[in-house]
C-alpha cells in the first residue's frame, strides 16, 4: 500500500505537468522564465550524446565546456560518444516503448539524421528562441541556420559549428596542387596506391563523393531534382564514372576503402597516404602544430569549392533534463565558447555567431586567433563553400556509390 | 514427470526463463520487422518484399559466400592448429602450466581487441610491414601485400585464429588427458607406430570433440560483427556487418532490411547446428 502511494505520488504530478506542457503552445521563454530554467537546472546532470571520434573535440567538451558549465551554472556534464545512427535507433526504440524519461538530453546532429529525427517525432521544440545567446548573437534567418541540408530547422536545433570539407596533402611528396577532380586523377596515376577516400556512408566519405558530384556535374543541376534513386542515378552518372576511373589507382587498387575519416587521419599520419580530407577545416594546421602531421602539410579546397554545412544541437522528445539541455546549448553558443572552439589548437571548428551582432570586444576574440601555417584563409573558405545537397539525397547517393563504384 | 526430472526442471527454470525472455524478446520483434510489421515507421502490411529485395540485391550472394568462407577457413584452421598444439602439449608432458597460460591470454581478450592487435600487426604500416621495411624487403607501405581490408578476409581469419586456436587446444588437451592411456599403450604394445596410434586410437576418440568445437567456432564467427567490421573489405561485407549498416541507415523505414538479414543469418546458423546434430546422431547409430 505504501509503495502504491509512493508511485502515485511520483506519477500523478508528473502526468499533470506533462499535460500542462502539452496544452501550452511552445513559446519562447521570457527573461524571467530563463532565470527559472537556470535555477531549476542547478545541481543537476546533463548528458551530451554525439560523435566521439575526435579526441580533441572530446577533450574540449570534457575540460573547457564541463568546467564552465560547472562553475557558471552548477551543471555537471556527462559526455557519451555514440554514432548518430545508434542514437536515433535508441530514441526510436524508446519512443516505441513509450519511455518518457530518456537518458539523452542533448544530441549532436544534422542533415539526413535531423530529417529522420523530425520525420519520426524524436525531437523536442521549438526551443532555440528561448536561448538568450541564440536570440542575441545568431542570425536565425541565415540560410545555414534556418535550413539544414535544405530542410527547415524550425527552432528544433541550434547551430553548434560550421564545417567544410577541406583536403590536405603532403606537399613534399604530392607536389602539384590539386584544383579539382581532373588533377586528383593525375595525382592518383602519379602515386598509385597512395590516395584514397573513406567509404560512404561515413560522413567524410559521403561528403567527398558529393563534392566530386558537384565538381563534375554541378550542384545546380542536381539540387532541385526529386529524391528518386533512378533519377539521381542518371544525373550523377558522370561523377560515378569518374570515381570508377580513378579506382584502380587508389589505395588497395580501390578494392577496399578506409571505413572512416579517423582512419584517413591515421593513415596520413603514418605516411601511408599522401592526401587526406576532413570536415574540420583547420584540422591540418592543428595537427602540424602537435607534430602528428608533417611540416609540409598544406590544406586546400577545389577551385569550384567543397561542400560545407552546419552541425547542430537538438533535444530529444523524452530528454529527462530539458532545462539542463537548454542551459548547455546556450553555453555552447556563448562567444567565448565559440571562439575557444575556433582555435585550431583546440578544435578548429568554424563559429556560428553573426559578427554583425557581436560587440567589438567579442569580435576581437575571434580575430585574435591565429589560424596557423598551411591553412586556408577564412575568406577563401567562405567563397568556396558549396551548400549541401538535400538531406533526402544522402542515403540514396551513398547506395548509388556502393552499387556502381564499389562493385 | 518423475520427481527427479521435475527437480531438474525447477533448478533450470531461472536460467531457461532468462534465456527465453532475452532470446525470444529480441528475436520475435526482429522477425516481425523483417516481415514488414513495423508500426513505428508506418509499416504494417506483412510482406516478403524485404527478403526478396535483399536476396536479389547485388551484394547478398558475395556477402554470404564471404561470410561462409571466412568462417569455414578460420574454424577449420583453428581446429587443425589447436589439435596439433594440444597433441604437442600432451606429448611434452608440460601441458598444465602452458595450458593455464594459453587459456588466460587469447581466450579472455575480447574479439575487438584481437582485431585491433591484428590491425597493428598486419596493416600496411603495421609491425610486420615495419620489420620488412627495415630488412629492405619493401620500400614503402604501398608495396606491402594487403593483409587487412582485403577481399580474401586474411585479417579476419588471423584474428579468429588467434582467438580460436588456444580455445581448441585447451578443449582438446582436456579430452586427451581423459582418454584412457591404456588404449594407446595397448596399440603401441601391439606394434602400432606413434602415428598409427594417433590416427587409429586418439583421433577417433577426439572426433566428436573436434567436430563440436568446429561447429561452435563456425557458428560464432558466422554471426560475429566486430572482426569483419574492423578488418573486413568495403565489399563484400560479411552478413552481420551488412546488417549493422542497414540498421544505421538514417531512413528508419529501411530497418526491415537489417532485420531480414539478421533472420537469414540466424536461419543459416540454426540450419548448420541442426545438420551437425543430424550427422553426429547418424554416426552414433552406425557405431
Amino acid at each position: 500500500m505504501n509503495r502504491f502511494k509512493e508511485i502515485g505520488g511520483r506519477v500523478i504530478p508528473g502526468i499533470l505537468l506533462l499535460s500542462l506542457l502539452l496544452l501550452s503552445p511552445v513559446q519562447p521563454l521570457s527573461a524571467n522564465e530563463w532565470e527559472s530554467v537556470l535555477n531549476s537546472s542547478r545541481g543537476t546532470r546533463v548528458t551530451f550524446y554525439g560523435w566521439g571520434g575526435d579526441p580533441r573535440v572530446n577533450s574540449w567538451l570534457d575540460t573547457f565546456v564541463a568546467l564552465r558549465l560547472k562553475e557558471r551554472y552548477g551543471l555537471s556534464l556527462e559526455r557519451v560518444g555514440m554514432d548518430i545512427g545508434e542514437i536515433l535507433n535508441k530514441l526510436l526504440s524508446e519512443k516505441t516503448a513509450g519511455k518518457s524519461d530518456g537518458v539523452i538530453d542533448v544530441v549532436w546532429i544534422n542533415g539526413e539524421n535531423f530529417f529522420a529525427a523530425r520525420q519520426n517525432g524524436l525531437l523536442f521544440g521549438p526551443f532555440t528562441g528561448s536561448l538568450p545567446n541564440f536570440r542575441d548573437f545568431v542570425d536565425a534567418e541565415a540560410g545555414d541556420v534556418a535550413f539544414d541540408f535544405g530542410f527547415p530547422t524550425e527552432g528544433f536545433e541550434a547551430p553548434y559549428g560550421k564545417a567544410q570539407l577541406v583536403f590536405f596533402r603532403d606537399a613534399a611528396r604530392l607536389e602539384r596542387p590539386i584544383g579539382g577532380h581532373a588533377d586528383l586523377l593525375k595525382a592518383a596515376k602519379l602515386h598509385p596506391g597512395e590516395i584514397t577516400y573513406p567509404a560512404p556512408p561515413d560522413f567524410t566519405g559521403s561528403a567527398f563523393v558529393r563534392t566530386i558530384i558537384c565538381d563534375i556535374v554541378g550542384r545546380e543541376k542536381i539540387a532541385s531534382l526529386p529524391a528518386d534513386k533512378d533519377v539521381l542515378r542518371v544525373a550523377v552518372a558522370p561523377a560515378m564514372e569518374f570515381l570508377s576511373e580513378i579506382k584502380p589507382y587508389l589505395w588497395m587498387n580501390g578494392e577496399s576503402y578506409p571505413a572512416s575519416g579517423s582512419q584517413i587521419k591515421n593513415m596520413f599520419e603514418d605516411g601511408e597516404i599522401l592526401l587526406g580530407m576532413s570536415y574540420t577545416p583547420f584540422l591540418a594546421p592543428g595537427k602540424v602544430k602537435t607534430g602528428e602531421f608533417p611540416e609540409s602539410t598544406e590544406s586546400f579546397v577545389f577551385e569550384k569549392g567543397t561542400l560545407g554545412n552546419t552541425h547542430f544541437l537538438a533535444i530529444p522528445f523524452n530528454a529527462s533534463n530539458k532545462n539542463g539541455a537548454m542551459v548547455l546549448i546556450n553555453a555552447l553558443l556563448d562567444p567565448e565558447a565559440q571562439a575557444s572552439k575556433y582555435d585550431p589548437a583546440v578544435w578548429g571548428d568554424l563559429p556560428v555567431l553573426d559578427p554583425a551582432r557581436l560587440p567589438p570586444e567579442r569580435n576581437a576574440l575571434f580575430e585574435s586567433i591565429v589560424v596557423g601555417k598551411g591553412s586556408i584563409p577564412l575568406r577563401t573558405l567562405l567563397e568556396k563553400r558549396v551548400p549541401e545537397l538535400p538531406a533526402t539525397f544522402i542515403p540514396i547517393l551513398d547506395e548509388i556509390w556502393r552499387e556502381t563504384v564499389l562493385r | 514427470m518423475n520427481r527427479d526430472s521435475l527437480r531438474a526442471f525447477l533448478l533450470l527454470a531461472p536460467a531457461l526463463l532468462t534465456l527465453g525472455v532475452l532470446f525470444l524478446g529480441s528475436l520475435v520483434p526482429a522477425l516481425l520487422q523483417s516481415f514488414g510489421y513495423f508500426p513505428a515507421a508506418g509499416l504494417g502490411e506483412p510482406t516478403l518484399r524485404f527478403y526478396r529485395e535483399i536476396i536479389a540485391g547485388p551484394e547478398f550472394v558475395p556477402s554470404l559466400l564471404f561470410s561462409l568462407r571466412v568462417s569455414f577457413v578460420s574454424s577449420a584452421l583453428a581446429v587443425f592448429l589447436g589439435t596439433i598444439l594440444a597433441l604437442l602439449l600432451d606429448e611434452t608432458g608440460k601441458g598444465e602450466r602452458i595450458e593455464a597460460l594459453l587459456s588466460s591470454i587469447p581466450i579472455i581478450v575480447p574479439h575487438t581487441v584481437a582485431a585491433l592487435l591484428v590491425l597493428n600487426l598486419l596493416s600496411r604500416t603495421g609491425i610486420l610491414a615495419r620489420v620488412l621495411f627495415s630488412l629492405g624487403w619493401i620500400a614503402s607501405p604501398a608495396e606491402m601485400t594487403a593483409l587487412v581490408f582485403d577481399r580474401r578476409g586474411t585479417g579476419i581469419i588471423a584474428a579468429y585464429l588467434w582467438k580460436g586456436t588456444p580455445f581448441v587446444a585447451v578443449v582438446v588437451y582436456v579430452v586427451l588427458r581423459n582418454i584412457d592411456g591404456r588404449l594407446r599403450e595397448t596399440a603401441l604394445i601391439l606394434g602400432a607406430s606413434r602415428m598409427q596410434a594417433l590416427r587409429h586410437v586418439a583421433l577417433p576418440l577426439l572426433m566428436p570433440t573436434l567436430s563440436s568445437t568446429f561447429v561452435l567456432l563456425f557458428g560464432f564467427s558466422f554471426g560475429a560483427f566486430e572482426a569483419p567490421f574492423l578488418l573486413g573489405p568495403t565489399f563484400p561485407r560479411a552478413l552481420p556487418t551488412a546488417a549493422y549498416s542497414a540498421y544505421l541507415n538514417p531512413d528508419i523505414a529501411s530497418r526491415p532490411y537489417s532485420m531480414a538479414l539478421i533472420a537469414i543469418i540466424t536461419a543459416i546458423a540454426v540450419a548448420l547446428v541442426y545438420l551437425y546434430s543430424f550427422l553426429s546422431a547418424r554416426k552414433e547409430e552406425r557405431i
